[in-house]
């Protein structure tokens, strides 16, 4: 039974780890730079593992979230802006989520896409209040499943494996090195969306996951997030293989289901977009609450889907407040393709005031006993606060020197 | 001086937690008496916007603003445990903590489906 329920919660992290971001920059990074930077997402998703497994352990050990140990580590004023460009980020990451359910919902069923907007909206404002946390983990994560459509797509293209090996050994064969360095940004931003350790770490809560649950949270983390890479990899293979040999460039979420299509015909393209719509959809509801719990955590309101509704008003109120603030995004008829380049590229700006104060929290041995951070976690830890900050002060001048990837 | 640290670091910015585990609030600040030379001493917990104001200069002031001020003055004898979380001896709303949620839980109770 237990196996069993461990099985079921990694089905749902691959599922869930896709989101738009993910589509967009693995399918761009695919078109322009063939399997080049395949490198990147290995770093990417070892990145999510490492701090997700790390938070994942804090909540499990503290019963704390991130925005409780952002404002413990970093203290008021700091915490405080961390948590208003964390807000800005999620909600434009989150509007970009619900412009991506409208598009598949339109390319599924030919209607106008603000009514689609609308339809999306309330469809996961309905979700969200009648289902419960792991019900809608489970829903989006299987559906999110489809994505596989993209394994068996990049094996029918028929890629050069030599070369799709080849891209796992970072080098740099371009003549664009800025445009590189921009794609490679972009993908290590998508793959560790802040949001999803947010979530995570509320979710550990929420759960009211012990020590027991140790073992859980690791597989979960390293082996759903590492099977989640592995659609990152088929997503930029089939980027690379059909559109860089096309010369096409996939700024519609609809090129990216075209990648399935082409190997595989309209079950292809059917199950690619509803793997994208389950998959953006799940992420839409993780980002919306991620929202709601940095809120109430940085300012110990009560929380979490746990307590119900009433049990927790002001966290009610407030995720009902930004699907709304979501919706007044979405519907000035804004691109969620753009949207989500900004979107991730502002999130890996926001990245080292939220990862710095989980690192600490989780080397604390006060709370965490002998549960803290061991050698290698510690290690792996403080060389991702390295890479991520790095990455944080070159990402809006890589964004304006490109002019947002635009060459 | 390292008694200092830790009182910050064990206390301020830490959740605040009533009798029945309910989440009230955070330790915006604390209130520390003594004279110079003897032991100082934490004689109460501070929480509530207005405490901010003191915190963190302007951004502080204007979180405060925002928030439309209160503060609520716990005395130490209240404090039944420390450990990551600052647990309380009596009930939230007998010291005035999380007004903000007792207020709007009528509102949000209407919904149907919100009992649960």
């Amino acid at each position: 039974m237990k196996i069993f329920q461990i099985a079921l919660g990694i089905l749902a992290a691959i599922g869930g780890f896709v989101d738009i971001g993910d589509l967009v920059f693995n399918v761009a990074a695919g078109a322009i730079f063939g399997y080049q930077l395949l490198w990147v997402v290995v770093i990417g998703v070892i990145g999510i593992i490492v701090y997700s497994e790390m938070c994942g352990r804090v909540a499990a050990v503290s019963k704390k979230a991130v925005f409780d140990a952002v404002r413990e580590r970093v203290g008021f004023g700091a915490g405080l802006s961390t948590l208003v460009a964390a807000q800005i980020v999620n909600l434009m990451t989150l509007a970009a989520e619900i412009g991506g359910v409208a598009i598949c919902l339109r390319l599924l069923s030919g209607l106008p896409y603000r009514w689609l907007i609308l339809v999306a909206i309330v469809a996961l404002g309905i979700v969200v209040w009648v289902t419960s946390f792991d019900w809608i983990e489970r829903i989006f994560g299987y559906g999110g499943l489809c994505l596989l459509v993209f394994a068996v797509a990049a094996v029918k293209l028929h890629p050069d494996w030599g070369a799709v090996a080849h891209g796992y050994v970072p080098h740099l064969d371009t003549e664009d090195p800025l445009l590189y360095f921009y794609f490679a940004v972009g993908l290590l931003g998508a793959a560790m969306t802040p949001y999803e350790v947010y979530f995570y770490s509320s979710g550990g809560v929420e759960e009211e996951w012990t020590p027991k649950d140790l073992g859980i949270n690791r597989a979960n983390a390293i082996i759903g997030y590492g099977l989640g890479g592995f659609l990152s990899f088929t997503l930029m293979v089939t980027g690379g293989t059909l559109f860089l040999q096309q010369g096409i460039q996939p700024d519609f979420l609809g090129s990216i289901a075209l990648g399935a299509e082409v190997p595989l015909g309209e079950i292809g393209l059917l199950l690619a977009l509803v793997g994208i719509l389950f998959a953006v959809g799940g992420a839409s509801i993780d980002t919306l609450f991620a929202g709601a719990y940095n809120l109430a955590q940085f300012l110990g309101w009560e929380w979490g889907r746990y307590r119900g509704p009433s049990g927790a008003p002001r966290f009610t109120l407030t995720w009902m407040v930004i699907l709304v603030l979501a919706l007044g995004i979405v519907m000035t008829g804004v691109d969620p393709v753009q949207l989500t380049e900004y979107a991730v590229i502002f999130s890996v700006v926001a990245l080292p005031l939220t990862y710095l104060p989980i690192l600490l929290v989780a080397n604390d041995r006060a709370y965490m006993g002998r549960y803290a951070n061991g050698r290698l976690a510690n290690v792996l830890g403080i060389v991702y606060l390295v890479i991520i900050l790095a990455v944080s002060l070159s990402a809006i001048p890589l964004m304006i020197l490109t002019n947002v990837g635009q060459g | 001086m390292s008694e200092e640290l830790d009182l910050a670091l064990a206390l301020l910015d830490h959740q605040l937690l009533d009798c029945e585990g309910r989440r009230c609030g955070k330790v915006d600040d604390v209130a520390i008496e003594g004279e110079p030379g003897e032991t100082a001493e934490v004689v109460a917990i501070l929480s509530g916007p207005d405490v901010w104001r003191a915190r963190s200069g302007l951004v502080g002031r204007l979180a405060a603003r925002i928030a439309g001020g209160g503060r609520v003055r716990i005395p130490w004898e209240e404090v039944a445990e420390v450990k990551s979380d600052i647990r309380l001896k009596k009930r939230a709303a007998d010291y005035g903590l999380g007004r903000g949620d007792d207020r709007l839980r009528p509102w949000i109770a209407r919904i149907p489906g919100a009992d649960r």
